[in-house]
């Protein structure tokens, strides 16, 4: 059960990583880094099933939270960016702009 | 028991993890990344935490995804070449039966389990219930609050401004 949960939870970290790293759109970025808090997840309520530690599932619940205030935010500037006229692409948003 | 369902859903979320990563259309990305979601839900309730199970199926894959699917859709419709990517809202119909099937295989696997001894999922521990809402009141209610605030952040987000209205 252990080495099988941790074998998803590597897939589905290493999966999201290369979907930031090498994926140029903006949204796509914003999956990735979704799909990574949800490997992280998963091995967060594995090891809560496995020391019967409440610490753990409630740091899922909290990464829970923080994440669907990330997506909000991150659609949010992904949309604002889009209206810009700025492109869709993270190559587009070489500078800062004060 | 409840190792093989484990690993069918962690199988099944690997797999759309791969095709999600490899997908072009970002339609199809977010459709696959719904479906991990669901088997990360699914993989929560058989390790008997049934709360987390349903926290990550209704905000994660119900509120979530749903407001990524719907900013793909509404930014598919501009006229720019560079935007083609957000207009391909087909989906190929092979991994929509592939999801079906494993979707099926996992009730029935479910079912079967039910049926057997021992139950499929494990049942929550309730000492464990306990502790985890005196954990997050007690020695995590500093980062309860200040999720609480960034949530309430997060919504002042998405109302537009003077200069955009």
């Amino acid at each position: 059960m252990t080495s099988a949960v941790w074998a998803v939870t590597g897939v589905l970290f290493a999966a999201g990583l290369a979907m930031v790293v090498l994926r140029r759109q903006l949204l796509a970025m914003l999956l990735g880094v979704e799909l990574m808090l949800a490997a992280v997840n998963v091995a967060l309520v594995h090891h809560a099933g496995l020391f019967s530690d409440a610490q753990a599932m409630a740091a899922v619940a909290i990464v829970i939270a923080i994440a669907a205030a990330e997506a909000v935010v991150g659609l949010s500037l992904i949309l604002r960016v889009l209206r810009a006229g700025r492109g869709v692409d993270a190559g587009g948003l070489s500078e800062l702009r004060g | 028991m409840t190792l093989w369902a484990v690993i069918l859903a962690g199988a099944v979320a690997a797999a759309f993890a791969g095709v999600m990563l490899f997908s072009r259309s970002l339609y199809v990305s977010a459709v696959c990344l719904l479906v991990v979601l669901l088997q990360t839900g699914l993989i929560f309730l058989l390790r008997g935490a049934a709360l987390l199970g349903f926290l990550q199926v209704m905000v994660y894959a119900g509120a979530v995804m749903v407001l990524v699917v719907v900013t793909i859709m509404a930014t598919g419709g501009e006229p720019e070449a560079g935007f083609a990517r957000f207009a391909d809202f087909s989906f190929p119909r092979w991994l929509a039966f592939a999801g079906l099937a494993a979707a099926a295989c996992e009730v029935a696997l479910t079912l079967y389990l039910g049926g057997a001894s021992s139950a499929p999922v494990s049942p929550a521990d309730p000492a464990m219930a306990a502790g985890f809402s005196t954990a997050l009141f007690s020695s995590y209610a500093l980062a309860t609050e200040a999720v609480t605030l960034l949530l309430f952040l997060a919504a002042l987000a998405v109302l537009p401004d003077k200069e955009a209205a």
